[in-house]
């Protein structure tokens, strides 16, 4: 069997590797940290054939899959051919479900038979945006509505609606406002019946996902002078991005929508994680979070809204008698 | 958004839920510009002295950058005398959704005066500094009040009231009328708009 494709060994040039964990809580996941490696190698490809290598991943996260539709538009303009490795069932069929396929199928090869998860009943209880590509802001309020709707019909209550598509609404319009490059950017939102995000708890999440190929926050921010001392580093930036009323454009009544992000995530008891540059910025009701991380190309946005159950302080008391 | 069908003398009510623009989920600048032109031209076609009642009540979800461009933009061009001597009220329940138009107020040091309903006891929205709002209630208790009995009503002299009330006018929460009095002086008084 060694020289069964040999069609496709030896047309292969590039093989783009991701870290995936193979332990712990987050085993498994395609988030946006787990395509550093590849973002990195897609930077030396120059024309030749790339298999990117996605055997190792069980689950995909919003983040994951809008980290890889931008790291796809980033390589397939600098290859021959891009060959994606699937394996399993089950994360073909969510990207399927995802729309995926149909945003990159003509784009990308992969040996997984597409046609017949298209077959298989579209159900996914969880899912409330698939991937989505946008240019203009005049596209967010359709956007809005439909999963306003879809919201609806699961029975969220009217706040957490308001929470999840102002969030969606504020951090599209940053996409479409600063984020201009020739893929515009890509939308996520995904609503899972546990908590995804950080140590393991009993509750729900909605994770909302945003990547887009622009400028960049630090390089936004130092539009205006007044920030010089603000954008040293790509997390400074990002830092300084959070701030109410800050914006490229200094005019009045600009730059409230990040904080605002903030603020819904984190009275959600969620997060806000923001990734420009070399740098990642999480906030929390409380605290800040920095590291210094590999190049994005881009600015990327991920929002956890963790759903208290409204139950949760009416739960059964042990009774006295 | 819809014209109210009863137009009462000077004011005008536009409920933003209805009508082109309109509808529960008003996102983006863009929207919000929109109807801020719509508003505009309502503002426009007032008589000098005529209040606009936006009617917010319908909507489900107004996210920052809506209530800044629509709302923020045109109470700072207000405040800055585009519209001469109009006015904007809002019309909105204590409720989630003023958080915004609140943010991109305090944002601009701006204010409006917001009526759950037409006819009720009226509030604010935004940021008015401390030492005016007693102002500026005193003057909606009174409906309709000349700067001397208002010095006399909160203590101040006259020179003080008057600077007080005259920059309220100015961020367009009150009317301010000049009357000549006898002997040869003007006499300020000041209404309540909503």
């Amino acid at each position: 069997m060694l020289f069964s494709s040999p069609a496709t060994i030896t047309t292969v040039k590039t093989q783009l590797q991701l870290n995936i964990r193979s332990r712990g809580a987050m085993s498994g996941v395609l988030t946006l940290g787990s395509l550093d490696p590849a973002f990195k190698g897609a930077t030396r490809v120059s024309g030749e054939r790339v298999m990117l290598d996605l055997r190792s991943v069980e689950f995909v996260e919003p983040a994951g899959i809008c980290g890889l539709a931008a790291l796809l538009e980033f390589l397939v303009p600098r290859s021959d051919t891009v060959n994606l490795a699937l394996s399993g069932r089950d994360v073909p069929a969510y990207l399927e479900r995802m729309n995926f396929f149909r945003l990159f199928g003509e784009r990308v090869a992969t040996d997984t038979d597409v046609a017949s998860l298209e077959e298989r009943q579209r159900h996914n209880p969880g899912t409330l945006q698939e991937l989505i590509n946008f240019h203009d802001e005049e596209e967010i309020p359709g956007i809005i509505e439909r999963i306003s709707e879809i919201l609806e019909n699961k029975g969220y209550r009217l706040r957490e609606r308001v929470g999840i598509c102002s969030v969606l609404s504020e951090v599209c319009a940053n996409a479409a406002e600063h984020g201009a490059s020739s893929f515009g950017a890509y939308a996520a939102v995904q609503a899972y019946n546990h908590i995804v995000s950080g140590p393991r708890r009993r509750g729900e999440e909605v994770l909302v996902a945003i990547a887009d190929g622009g400028v960049g926050v630090r390089e936004t921010l130092s539009r205006n002078p007044k920030y010089a001392e603000h954008t040293i580093t790509d997390n400074d930036a990002l830092r300084h991005a959070l701030g109410m009323g800050v914006s490229g454009t200094g005019e009045l009544g600009r730059g409230g929508g990040l904080a605002l992000v903030a603020q819904i995530s984190g009275r959600a008891s969620g997060s806000l994680s923001l990734r420009s540059g070399a740098g990642r910025v999480t906030a929390y009701e409380d605290r800040k979070n920095s590291r210094n991380v590999p190049d994005f190309p881009g600015t990327f946005v991920r929002v956890s809204l963790p759903r208290v159950a409204e139950a949760d302080d009416k739960k059964p008391r042990a009774r006295t008698r | 958004m819809a014209e109210d069908q009863s137009r009462r003398g000077s004011h005008r009510v536009f409920e933003i839920a209805s009508g082109d623009f309109g509808g529960k989920l008003m996102v983006t600048r863009r929207t919000g510009r929109a109807v801020r032109e719509v508003l505009g031209e309502a503002l426009e076609a007032l008589p000098q002295g005529g209040a606009l009642f936006v009617d917010t009540r319908g909507v489900e979800l107004m996210d920052y950058s809506f209530a800044d461009e629509a709302l923020g933009v045109l109470v700072s061009r207000v405040a800055g005398g585009e519209y001469g001597e109009r006015h904007l009220v809002l019309v909105e329940e204590d409720r989630d959704l003023l958080e915004n138009v609140e943010a991109s107020l305090r944002q601009r040091s701006l204010a409006m005066v917001r009526v759950d309903e037409l006819g009720s006891e009226p509030g604010l929205v935004g940021k008015v500094p401390d030492h005016l709002v007693d102002t500026l209630w005193a003057i909606y208790d009174a409906g309709s009040i000349t700067n001397a009995d208002l010095a006399k009503k909160l203590g101040l002299n006259h020179t003080a009231c008057n600077n007080r009330a005259t920059r309220l006018a100015k961020l367009g929460l009150i009317r301010r009328k000049v009357e000549t009095a006898a002997p040869g002086g003007r006499q300020y008084s000041y209404e309540r708009i909503a």
